[in-house]
């Protein structure tokens, strides 16, 4: 099948560097770990709510891990850089719909990056932190399925950056604001009840919260699978925001050639 | 114009490159960071010439052969491995800087211009860095931009020219700092045959009116053809023919087609009594034969170096009446065809 | 090689970028905007987490405000004017070095030349941050007004620190060619631990960012006497003579790494 085809060609390309990707793993680890050392520095002698400083080191552990599902996405699926050598024209003449080719893409991206990014980071913290397992599958389940609403909310979202370098050369700066506010607003480093009243209010006005702090709390049993919901919700919305955008780039393109 | 100093000498040029042997299997990646296993590839062997000033010198070879690594040694980009190359009796490698300002290079397939700025401030950000003078500056740009149409796209970001302008705006630059010696590494390629006839005829102007010493590597003949006075041939790294064109031509020995159109009828002459070479003391085999006789016409191919075309034209009026005769010379890219 | 010279050539090229960013108003506004945007939104992070549960370690929120806007301008710093010795990765692969090895300047001038990257988002961040820090302790009594000059020193030192980490790693790319991976440990996650105070780490990892990575000398070390009065203004001194070291010995190496190079093949 075309589709699994795209995606697993994605998965084989990244085998090739995977010496490479192993330094990136502790360079990545490291970063939580400094995290982790913060929190274990403000937790010193103060309790951190109802998480509790080895609760918080849980908490960045898997957020940390999980940046490599739902953050680290191709910079805006690889959009700006056919924009820029022209490949967008081929890629929007092919019988595939523009948004699922790049999506396909993406996956095989996302599963390389799930089984030789996050597992061994957050294998490396379970040794490092003595962290544990939640007890029930059904838990591992329901993470599963929250990871995988957030890696897909990503790609729709670096679907819409990608397609903004249609219209400016400075789409890179969308993406990386994109970093920043996930950074900020879905909870990696403060959880999102710790933020002024004013930010969490703007946090859960936004998907950013699906992204990482709604499977963090999922998965260390602070959430029940009803936070899904708003999982799926988000996700319908995008598609349909995707599948707009596709119309206006094919519009843009078609007018401008390119 | 001329004089005797070579501009440019090259002795016993060698260079080998060490490339990492690729390992397969489990932590192939992580192996190849920590172990060191290479392979050897000899690149140039060999290789000494000289060039005069003012010459104008191609220098061709199929894909890989060395030439692109031979230019690299001779601006200082690389160090050769073992030889000398001298740039108007000054070292590249042991002076690198003062020799890259009195050179001028080309890569055809990259730009030195900043992709980002307008032309004009490339060229200002190079007067800068080869310590251009003011006016000097000024100078050079206008007959540069007079020569080579710049003024059109003069304040055109280089990203946005197309590959024609590019290469124009790139050429003119190479020469802000009147360097004394050229090296263009195929810079016609991927242009239409208008930008490359303009291009041409600017180089042909640098090397006749400025005394320009260039050396041009391409893979488009007619570029040696109308601009070389001679040729280096490389091929696996050794230089497997060095002079005029001429003589390559010749040594190759292509035949010349000639095509002879009669009024009426012809006779030929039966072939045991093929007189013409038999007189000259010739091999008749190699230096000429009849292809294809017609109604009305002849195809004969003859080695131009053996025999005279007028004794050709002697021997085929005596076979009828000749109406017209239209010479072929040999397709300058088969005779390289042969040499490679 | 005069100063003169490389001053005039810097006006060129900052002169130049300047009038190219111009030319497309809209895109230098929002690039600015945005750069801003993510500097901000990456300090709110540390600065609520400080303000709900207070000093850490002994160290105020100010205090932890002023290491956050010294790395920061010593980076833009270093950044701007070496912006493409960052990015030597892509020379390395396409081949453009050969472009500047046919310069008549030293390889390094010439690498940092390509490029100047102005960054007012991380100018204006970073001295919005260092203004406000240094007010609070100026009107606290933490620190005088002496702090300043102190401090605009330290920025330099660090930005030369931060040039050489970032010229070291640059040069393993000769041998390995890809340097992305290893940029990210020395260079970000190194940046980014020492914008808060070393005491947080353990031991382990206090030495690896004070001897092997000496990022720990661009912001906190210097900190420890301008803001605490610990040690002595020879401090201040002695980070400076390390900074040379350190750019001596990168030289060294890049100058090494040079000899190395292979170009594309053929």
């Amino acid at each position: 099948m075309l589709y699994f085809s795209l995606a697993s060609k994605a998965y084989a390309r990244n085998l090739h560097y995977r010496g490479a990707h192993m330094l990136h793993n502790v360079a990545s680890a490291l970063f939580g770990y400094l995290y982790a050392c913060i929190w274990i520095g403000i937790g010193h002698d103060r309790p951190l709510g109802e998480y509790g400083v080895h609760g918080m080191i849980g908490y960045i552990a898997f957020t940390q891990a999980s940046l490599w599902v739902t953050g680290f996405i191709t910079n805006g699926l690889g959009i700006p850089e056919a924009v820029r050598t022209g490949q967008i024209s081929l890629d929007l003449m092919r019988p595939v719909h523009l948004f699922v080719l790049c999506m396909c893409r993406e996956w095989g991206q996302i599963a390389y990056q799930f089984i030789y990014k996050s597992l061994p980071i957050y294998l490396l913290y379970m040794v490092l932190f003595r962290l544990s397992l939640p007890t029930h599958w059904t838990t591992l389940l329901y993470t599963f399925v929250a990871l995988a609403a957030s890696a897909y909310m990503s790609i729709c979202m670096n679907y819409i950056i990608g397609a903004t370098s249609l219209w400016t050369t400075e789409s890179n700066w969308l993406f990386w604001v994109n970093h920043a506010l996930m950074n900020l607003l879905a909870g990696f480093f403060i959880p999102v009840e710790w933020l002024p009243s004013w930010l969490q209010t703007v946090s859960w006005m936004s998907p950013y919260p699906y992204l990482l702090y709604v499977p963090t709390r999922i998965y260390l049993g602070y959430e029940q699978a009803g936070s899904l919901l708003g999982s799926l919700a988000w996700c319908i919305f995008f598609t349909l925001l995707c599948l707009l955008v596709t119309i206006v780039v094919r519009r843009k393109v078609e007018v401008q050639g390119g | 114009m001329k004089n005797t100093l070579p501009m440019i000498e090259v002795s016993g040029l060698h260079k080998q490159f060490r490339t990492p042997v690729v390992k397969e299997g489990r932590f192939a990646g992580i192996r190849t960071l920590f172990t060191r296993e290479y392979r050897m590839k000899e690149a140039v062997k060999d290789i000494s010439f000289s060039i005069q000033k003012g010459d104008f010198v191609g220098y061709i070879g199929p894909n890989g052969a060395g030439k692109s690594t031979t230019i690299k040694m001779l601006t200082g980009i690389l160090h050769p491995s073992s030889g000398e190359v001298k740039i108007n009796g000054i070292n590249p490698h042991k002076h690198r800087r003062q020799v890259a300002k009195r050179l001028g290079v080309v890569f055809g397939q990259r730009s030195q211009l900043w992709w980002d700025l307008p032309v004009k401030d490339s060229y200002d950000i190079l007067a800068h860095m080869y310590k251009v003078a003011p006016d000097e500056k000024e100078k050079r740009q206008g007959e540069m931009g007079e020569l080579l149409d710049l003024k059109e796209f003069w304040l055109t970001p280089v990203r946005k020219l197309s590959l024609g302008q590019r290469m124009r705006a790139d050429i003119a630059a190479s020469m802000l700092h009147d360097p004394d010696v050229l090296f263009l590494d195929e810079p016609t390629i991927g242009l239409d045959v208008t930008a490359k006839r303009s291009i041409r005829g600017f180089l042909k102007k640098l090397n006749s009116e400025f005394g320009k010493t260039i050396l041009l590597t391409t893979h488009d003949m007619d570029d040696i053809e109308q601009l070389c006075e001679r040729v280096m041939v490389i091929n696996h790294g050794q230089l497997s023919y060095e002079g005029t064109i001429e003589n390559l031509r010749d040594k190759i020995g292509l035949p010349t087609l000639i095509r002879v159109t009669f009024h009426g009828t012809y006779q030929l002459p039966a072939p045991q009594d093929q007189c013409l070479p038999v007189e000259l003391g010739l091999d008749a085999e190699r230096t000429f034969q009849i292809v294809d006789a017609g109604s009305h016409e002849v195809h004969i191919e003859a080695n131009r170096q053996q025999v005279k075309a007028m004794d050709i034209l002697r021997m085929v009026s005596g076979w009828g009446e000749v109406a017209d005769i239209h010479m072929e010379e040999p397709d300058f890219e088969d005779v390289i065809h042969r040499v490679y | 090689m005069t100063i003169k010279y490389w001053l005039d050539l810097y006006a060129v090229l900052i002169r130049s970028s300047i009038r190219s960013r111009m030319q497309y108003k809209f895109n230098f506004i929002l690039g600015t905007v945005l750069a801003a945007t993510i500097q901000i939104a990456e300090f709110l992070m540390i600065s609520i987490v400080l303000n709900k549960f207070g000093a850490v370690k002994g160290w105020s929120l100010y205090e932890v405000g002023y290491l956050f806007a010294v790395m920061t301008l010593a980076k833009t710093l270093y950044r701007t004017f070496a912006s493409d010795v960052h990015h030597l990765e892509r020379y390395l692969t396409t081949g453009e070095l050969d472009q500047l090895l046919t310069r008549p300047v030293p390889i390094l001038l010439a690498l940092m030349s390509q490029n100047i990257r102005l960054m007012p988002g991380e100018l204006l961040q970073g001295g919005a941050i260092l203004y406000w820090s240094m007010h609070g302790m100026i009107s606290s009594g933490q620190i005088t007004w002496l702090a300043l000059p102190y401090t605009l020193f330290v920025i330099v030192t660090g930005g030369v620190i931060l040039f050489s980490i970032g010229l070291a790693t640059a040069t393993v790319g000769f041998w390995i060619t890809r340097i992305n991976e290893l940029q990210t440990l020395t260079e970000d996650a190194a940046q980014t631990a020492v914008r808060y105070p070393l005491v947080l780490y353990p031991a382990w990892l206090r030495s690896l960012l004070l001897i092997v990575i000496p990022v720990g000398f661009v912001g906190y070390v210097p900190s420890l006497f301008i803001l605490r009065g610990e040690y002595g203004s020879w401090l201040v001194y002695g980070i400076a003579l390390l900074a040379v070291i350190c750019l001596v010995i990168s030289l060294r190496f890049w100058k090494f790494g040079l000899t190395r190079y292979q170009s594309t093949g053929s």
